[in-house]
């Protein structure tokens, strides 16, 4: 009990392991080691260099896109990770924020109000429908929370899209929302002198709102009402026993958290010139809470790397070659990490690469012919990968059969001791070679919602603080 | 000796039908600590609840300094200055053992979120100003609570010093009345000897107001200037520590000898 | 009168359907206090192999085994599949996270019903398949009362449902199962000490509630014909809030609140407007929230401190 000694060197040992483990240690070491202004400074920066270095729009575009993600995952962050709050209904503050702008911004209802007052309504009235939202959480507690949350953003979207009839007295109808069509044609922004056209323009804007809301998320954290959010998050009843007004902190969250979409939706629909209901659906949010779980709840660099990742990858998916670059070279880095010592990696990439050809020519000796090689892009890569997988995109059964059954054997896997998993391991990364190559490759969009579920779950069970995250313990 | 602190007139709790708390009359006085003992599910914790807000009686009155406490938000009577820890320790776990008693200053302090946001002179003074009331609070507890320890989170902690800032944090609320329910529980006799100790010294230094729930009779024996006894919800007998030990009333209760039904 | 009837009575079709997906739901959160998000992908699962029986014994034209076989068949293989899905959802993506905070689980369990609609979406493609009930079951037959009719697939659903759910009585308040359940309900820690095999308990709740959903499914299909792959989104939340709406954890409150929410869809649908059915149950659910929060038939606990 002696203040040092011992007690303490077992202390500060413990908490250098819990929080230093893993492949991304050293980032993450090096990452804490410089003060966040640097850490803000460094990350602008690069941003910024972006634009410098390609004149590609659709390279410009993505980076776009992971702003427009990050501020989205800093504003979830507030809530869940800050306030511990599961809201399923976020992304309607996002379509709330865009529809907003659009209807003060269109033909739609004949309004083009000036950019600055479309925003401000826009973020306003978000922040209005969060609070209205965090109403019932008050009494709620946080699994009903999370449902009724999930029910609005499924409402919001319906509403939008059924409510271009809306019948007026008089028996004339109003087209508020356009349906499914959505919103098009909506202005784009004009601050003071500044007319914003190109996607250039946007990221430029994107860049300074995305470090305004990290300097105030960061500050936020680190105040008053922070710890308050934190507080309610750990116990909310010891909480409100400490003089913290639990329900109005919530709903504070609730509504800044709101806000921040909105925010990012009034940018989403001028550099989209139009809304559509399509926009706002369930797969965003779960893009969100990917991202937001991914980089670690709670923690501000966390979830902009994160945002980044989530936004990123799905458009390398798109292109055949990058997306085999990425698929195999995620495959054999993970090996990489998880196979100790490298003798067993070795081994195991060896029987793999075999196991794959005796397939290959087995197959190719029972039905001589049937094979295609594989596609997509040519060069050494693709001809090896042609004579190592079994190419038959066109039977569905089997390639259905075989994604089964890579569930099931990667599941089992999991169960199994590793020395036993070594020896499946080999048949298995082929099974998922054959099924990459046969059908995810070919549909991204699939592989992205493949890989947003299995990051929740895998996230979860692994390391639910996320990569750049502080682990938490919590007693129940 | 002094004006009456907390006053408890007739309150009155059932649950289905089950009595929780049966016309309780109860006053503590100002600078006075008072033990609460009594068997288990006599009701003593349903009592803590009741002042603190988390349940709500069915009849009568609670007041502080005359103030009224019933139909009052747990934050609200936190700040009107009663503090509390749980028998089961309810830390902030993963915040840090500084920011646990920063949270619990939370109703004493002023600085909007936007002050915050925008480093106001104002926010960062008070910020500056809590820190250290919190960092002084800790010292309160010699050398446990200090030093590496403020940036430690706090499951980290050893078992009795959870107990040792669940009432630092109950202190950095401003209350001038402190609810500590059962702080000997699951503690080692030389722990314990010193949680007595700083019960008297949270009153003696600091001149607080003290209602505590405990089961170990040397601790009751040691801090108490009162002690109240519960059974079933209702008061059996109060008094100094050797009447309340005495009666047979009391005796009854614990032993469950039920010789004399006299209910 | 005639489309009151006829209203009510797809009103008790559709509220059979959601009251066996909310058993699901309320079963395996009075038993791990966990919300399972993937539940209404359970249910697609399960459409999808009724629908993959009826293809295999000869499609809903020419089907090689009699219509009641078939039909019991494509109920008993949904239950069967779905039930072992749920199983399979619980070892991996809960059963680590048991101990870990609240919201785990949760984020887990909204991975889980991405992963199966996109599988379902990757094996089945986005087509929207059809039973064809028609075809083996005529709309023609039935029963007639007064002015309105319940065509014999309605009969049936509404049938399987009622036997599915005596059946579910039966098991929780009769068998040594139902006991060790209901005792798991109450105090897991205290159950587990006092001898029941949590972990069985836990794994048989999620057998029978996925099997439920398994069983509503394939009642979908054969009443309202078409699946796909995002049909289990709605009927989930659906779904849960008709266990909300009877008081979560509660067995007879399922059942209840899943009738309530089906005839409230049904009458919405008839006299207001069908395109905004979802708003109108989203806002009885909001309703139920707040002037009652433990449902109709729920309890009101007590906060232990």
């Amino acid at each position: 009990m002696t203040p040092i000694g011992t007690d303490e060197w077992v202390a500060e040992a413990e908490q250098r392991r819990q929080g230093d483990s893993g492949p991304l240690a050293p980032l993450r070491r090096g990452l804490m080691r410089v003060p966040p202004v640097g850490r803000l400074a460094l990350l602008v920066a690069g941003a910024g260099l972006l634009p410098v270095l390609s004149d590609s729009t659709f390279v410009v575009r993505v980076g776009l896109n992971a702003l427009l993600f990050a501020l989205l995952a800093l504003g979830l962050n507030v809530v869940v990770g800050y306030a511990g709050l599961l809201d399923l209904g976020f992304i309607a503050f996002y379509g709330m924020g865009a529809y907003t702008y659009a209807l003060l911004s269109s033909d739609q209802l004949g309004l083009h109000w000036p950019t600055e007052l479309a925003i401000l309504t826009a973020v306003l009235a978000t922040v209005v429908l969060g609070y209205l939202l965090g109403l019932p959480s008050r009494r709620l507690l946080g699994d009903y929370l999370a449902i009724v949350t999930l029910f609005f953003g499924q409402a919001f979207v319906q509403l939008v899209t059924n409510v271009d009839r809306l019948p007026l007295p008089g028996g004339r109808t109003l087209d508020l929302t356009g349906g499914p069509n959505g919103i098009t044609g909506v202005d784009q922004f004009r601050l003071g002198m500044l007319h914003l056209r190109t996607v250039q323009d946007y990221y430029w804007l994107l860049i300074v709102v995305f470090a305004l809301a990290a300097v105030v998320f960061f500050n936020a954290d680190n105040s008053r009402t922070g710890r308050a959010w934190r507080a309610v998050r750990e116990d909310p009843l010891a909480a409100g026993a400490l003089t913290i007004p639990v329900n109005r902190l919530k709903l504070l969250a609730f509504a800044v958290g709101a806000g921040t979409a909105g925010l990012a939706g009034t940018v989403f629909a001028a550099v989209q010139l139009g809304v559509f209901p399509a926009n706002f659906t369930v797969t965003l949010l779960i893009m969100v809470y990917a991202a937001v779980v991914l980089g670690g709840t709670g923690s501000i660099p966390g979830v902009v790397l994160g945002a980044a990742v989530i936004s990123v990858v799905p458009e390398i998916l798109r292109d055949p070659d990058l997306s085999r670059f990425l698929f195999y070279g995620v495959m054999v880095s993970t090996l990489m990490v998880l196979l100790r010592p490298w003798r067993v990696l070795a081994a195991v990439l060896v029987a793999t690469v075999a196991f794959g050809f005796a397939i290959r020519g087995l197959v190719d000796w029972v039905w001589p012919g049937e094979l295609i090689e594989a596609g997509g892009g040519g060069g050494k890569v693709a001809d090896a990968l042609g004579s190592w997988v079994v190419m038959t995109p066109g039977n569905v059964l089997v390639i259905n059969l075989a994604f089964v059954a890579l569930i099931a054997a990667v599941l089992t896997l999991t169960t199994l001791r590793p020395a036993v998993r070594h020896i499946g391991l080999p048949a298995v990364l082929y099974l998922s070679a054959f099924v990459w190559e046969n059908r995810l490759v070919t549909d991204p969009s699939i592989t992205r919602q493949l890989l947003l579920g299995v990051i929740l779950v895998v996230m979860m069970n692994v390391r639910p603080h996320g990569l750049l995250g502080e682990p938490r313990v919590e007693i129940t | 000796m002094n004006a009456p602190a907390l006053v408890l007139r007739g309150v009155h709790k059932t649950f289905g039908g089950l009595t929780a708390i049966d016309a309780l009359d109860l006053d503590v006085d100002d600078g006075e600590i008072v033990s609460i003992i009594g068997p288990n599910g006599a009701g003593k914790t349903s009592l803590f609840n009741l002042i603190t807000g988390l349940y709500q009686p069915d009849r009568g009155s609670i007041t502080l300094h005359g103030q009224n406490l019933v139909g009052l938000a747990p934050h609200q009577i936190a700040s009107a200055g009663i503090a509390r820890t749980f028998q089961t320790i309810r830390l902030f776990l993963n915040m840090s053992v500084r920011d646990n008693v920063m949270a619990a200053a939370h109703g004493r302090t002023t600085a909007h979120l936007w002050q915050s946001v925008l480093r106001t002179p104002v926010a960062q003074r008070e910020e500056r100003q809590v820190r250290a009331e919190a960092e002084e609070l800790l010292g309160f507890f010699g050398e446990r609570l200090i030093g590496y320890r403020f940036e430690q989170p706090a499951y980290s902690l050893s078992y009795a010093n959870r107990r040792r800032l669940e009432i630092a944090r109950a202190m950095a609320t401003g209350a001038r009345v402190l609810l500590i329910d059962e702080p000997a529980a699951g503690m080692n006799p030389a722990e314990t000897h010193e949680m007595t100790d700083l019960i008297g010294r949270l009153r003696d230094e600091r001149g607080y107001t003290i209602l505590v729930i405990e089961h170990d009779m040397h601790v009751v024996e040691g801090i108490s200037d009162r002690v109240v006894a519960l059974d079933h919800g209702a008061q059996i007998a109060q008094g100094t520590f050797d009447d309340v030990a005495t009666d047979p009333r009391v005796i009854e209760a614990y032993l469950g000898l039920r010789t004399a039904e006299t209910k | 009168m005639s489309l009151f009837l006829q209203l009510l009575i797809n009103g008790v079709t559709l509220g059979s359907v959601y009251a066996l997906i909310a058993l699901g739901y309320s079963m395996v959160y009075g038993i791990l206090k966990l919300l399972n998000f993937a539940h209404g992908e359970v249910y697609m699962i399960g459409a999808f192999i009724g629908y993959g029986v009826l293809t295999a014994v000869g499609g809903p034209a020419a089907p090689v085994v009699p219509v009641w076989l078939l039909v019991i068949g494509m109920v008993v293989v949904a239950m069967l599949g779905s039930g072992v899905l749920g199983v399979i959802i619980e070892r991996f993506a809960y059963r680590p996270l048991r101990n870990s905070p609240r919201i785990a689980p949760l984020i887990s369990a909204l991975g889980v019903s991405f992963f199966l609609q996109a599988s379902a979406l990757l094996l089945f493609t986005a087509r929207i398949r059809s039973y064809d009930t028609t075809e083996f079951i005529s709309l023609g037959t039935g029963v007639d009362i007064g002015p309105a009719r319940i065509s014999l697939v309605r009969l049936l659903a509404i049938g399987t449902a009622v036997t599915l759910m005596v059946a579910l009585t039966v098991l929780v308040r009769q068998t040594k199962l139902g006991r060790a359940m209901r005792a798991t309900a109450h105090d897991r820690e205290a159950a587990a000490m006092m001898g029941v095999d949590v972990d069985r308990v836990i794994v048989a709740t999620f057998f029978i509630g996925s099997a439920l959903a398994g069983a509503a499914g394939v009642m979908v299909g054969l009443v309202f014909g078409r699946i796909f792959h995002l049909m289990g989104f709605v009927a989930g939340l659906k779904g849960f809030t008709a266990a909300v709406v009877g008081g979560i954890g509660n067995i007879p409150g399922a059942m209840l609140g899943g009738l309530l929410i089906g005839l409230g869809e049904a009458l919405a649908a008839g006299y207001i407007s069908s395109t905004f059915t979802d708003l109108i149950v989203f806002g009885l659910l909001i309703a139920v929230m707040l002037l009652r929060p433990r449902g109709l038939l729920g309890t009101p606990a007590v906060d232990k401190v």
